[in-house]
């Protein structure tokens, strides 16, 4: 009885240790007869677009912004540091401006800018709220809501580019321009 | 004494038989233990037998090996021949042996044995040919991932994917480039004008969304990376952004300020058709969908300074996802997993730093996965497994990884303008 139960033990045993020293697992193992990857696996050629037209330093109004600051009789208003609300020392810009508007029967741009601290995505609309900010004090000085058109180029157009605080000052900013 | 006998017997069987059923036991948590830990990971040396020795690509090898965190790649530049299976005694300690032979004649190859380093069992062979060398990068990270996938590790497929990026290159004007993910092939798609904030459109990485500048109001194409076809998907006076897409592609959450006021919508692809998701008097920007992606979370500056919130796409209400730090600008969702960069010092001017957190919908704990620098834009992979960042450091600037399990992280300098926005 205790023989056979020996028996059967190793018999178990032996199945179970087989079972434990198994080999590793079963690889996909690619029989590389020069098995070519398609180059279409690392993607095909892709295009390279050029769209130089646009950005010509000469070119005005329209197409983007190609200057660096206010242009046409109008002055930039400055900001404070993550700022968006018009300081006393510009409610004499904001007049000039509006001055100018009303001289003018075209369509203004006010362009909002910023410094180059923060992600990009909340410096376009910070710089938004500028523009929004000087278009507001316009407006509340009678100018027509409808002659006036915003955008925000974040920080995509210093004026300068040295790493002081004058060169953030003077990034932190709204232009107005006439679009021609 | 023959009682004594049988009674040692019987103990002997009964300890026997525990025994058996023990081992058994141990074998099914040693199963367990080996598919699961992959702190154990596989030691592995390459072998170079090219003909012209090519550091560059026996390091992008060396990287991809350890950023995928389940290997550990030996550092020496062995050299050797590609058909042979005989093995210098000082590799036989490694469990794997990587031979490679990249060649430039007609095009690029590059040929790949991997071989068990105890006897020299060739496990997996390979061969991978493009029509020119600017694309070599992609050439090791595919085999790098095919490697991974034979020997049935967690998939690191990511690593074959383009990044994409915009950097501005001079005032008002500015670049988008495809990447592979360590910035070795780098290749200019649009160039000129101002063209911003690139998001991939599709998960097989063939069209995405960008912001173009060069009219009077910004407009959101989507445009075909082989073709070059656009498609017009909206305009917005003031400012425009895809910050993300739905996994099925259909829908698009933008930033649009149609009334001078940024705020989130949520496009239709098909239809154009627009829904505002917040209604906000300050900045609201950043969306990325959230959990099952009827939720949503966002930067906005609702408190007073730039924040992460969330809110349910048809709901009104919004809740605040992080509680700690003064400016947290920018954020990433996947699933639950939500991380976000956060500026830790006070300057109002100069280089500030910014770390990067890592949270979840589900709670409100968090952890950094950065200590120093300025660290900005953080973006999941699209398995979710690793953050891509950008690192600002003194007058230099690299691109990040940090794999969420493995722990392990990678820098890779980039040169040239800093980047203004990045998707991969």
């Amino acid at each position: 009885m205790i023989k056979k139960s020996i028996i059967i033990i190793l018999t178990l045993s032996s199945m179970l240790l087989t079972g434990c020293s198994q080999k590793a697992p079963d690889l996909d193992i690619e029989d590389g007869k020069n098995n070519i990857s398609d180059s279409t696996e690392i993607s095909g050629d892709t295009v390279a677009i050029d769209e130089n037209r646009y950005g010509n330093e000469n070119t005005s109004g329209e197409n983007g912004s190609q200057y660096n600051s206010s242009s046409d009789g109008f002055q930039s208003i400055y900001f404070g540091f993550g700022d968006y609300g018009i300081s006393s020392s510009m409610e004499n810009h904001i007049t000039t401006n509006t001055n100018v508007i009303n001289s003018t029967t075209s369509t203004i741009k006010v362009e909002g800018n910023c410094d180059e601290f923060g992600t990009d995505e909340y410096n376009y609309a910070l710089g938004l709220k500028r523009a929004k900010a000087v278009k507001d004090s316009i407006v509340a000085q009678g100018v027509p809501e409808s002659k006036m058109v915003l955008i925000s180029y974040g920080e995509s157009n210093p004026t300068c580019s040295s790493p002081t605080d004058s060169c953030y000052e003077k990034n932190r900013r709204v232009d107005l321009r006439l679009v021609k | 004494m023959l009682l004594l006998k049988i009674k040692i017997k019987e103990l002997f069987v009964k300890y026997l038989l525990f025994l058996v059923l023990s081992l058994n036991l141990f074998a099914v948590d040693a199963t367990v233990k080996i598919e699961k830990d992959v702190e154990n990971r596989a030691r592995i040396a390459l072998v170079d037998a090219s003909t012209i020795t090519n550091n560059t690509f026996f390091k992008i090898l060396q990287d991809d090996l350890k950023i995928s965190g389940h290997f550990i790649a030996d550092k020496t530049h062995h050299k050797g021949d590609i058909s042979s299976n005989y093995l210098l005694p000082v590799l036989k300690s490694k469990e794997y042996v990587l031979k490679y032979a990249l060649t430039q004649e007609s095009g690029t190859k590059l040929l790949v044995r991997l071989l068990k380093a105890s006897d020299s069992t060739e496990v997996f062979k390979k061969s991978y040919a493009i029509p020119s060398k600017n694309k070599i990068p992609f050439l090791a990270h595919k085999a790098v991932s095919d490697i991974n996938r034979v020997l049935k590790y967690p998939d690191i497929s990511w690593m074959n994917r383009y990044v994409i990026y915009a950097r501005y290159t001079t005032p008002g004007k500015s670049e988008i480039v495809l990447a592979d993910y360590t910035f070795n092939y780098k290749k200019t798609i649009i160039k000129g004008g101002l063209n911003l904030f690139p998001k991939w459109a599709d998960k097989n990485q063939k069209s995405f969304y960008y912001s173009s500048y060069n009219a009077l109001r910004p407009i959101l194409y989507k445009m075909n990376i082989y073709t070059g076809k656009k498609e017009k998907m909206a305009i917005s006076e003031g400012m425009l952004v895809c910050s993300d897409v739905r996994k099925d592609g259909a829908k698009l959450l933008l930033t649009m300020a149609p009334n001078g006021q940024s705020d989130i919508y949520e496009l239709d692809v098909a239809s154009k058709a627009k829904k505002r998701v917040t209604k906000f008097n300050g900045i609201d920007v950043n969306a990325k969908y959230l959990d099952d992606e009827g939720s949503i979370t966002f930067v906005s500056d609702r408190l007073g300074y730039a924040n992460i919130f969330k809110k349910g796409l048809n709901a009104s209400s919004v809740s605040q996802v992080v509680y700690h730090g003064r400016n947290n600008n920018a954020v990433d969702a996947y699933g639950s997993k939500i991380v976000y960069a956060s500026r830790e010092s006070q300057k109002s001017f100069g280089a500030n730093t910014f770390n990067i957190y890592l949270t979840s919908s589900k709670s409100t704990s968090t952890r950094p996965l950065t200590t120093t620098g300025t660290n900005q834009f953080p973006k999941f992979s699209v398995d979710g497994n690793v953050i891509l960042y950008i690192k600002h450091r003194g007058n230099g600037s690299s691109v990040g990884y940090i794999n969420l399990e493995s722990q392990q992280s990678l820098l890779f300098p980039i040169s040239g303008r800093k980047i203004q926005s990045i998707d991969w």
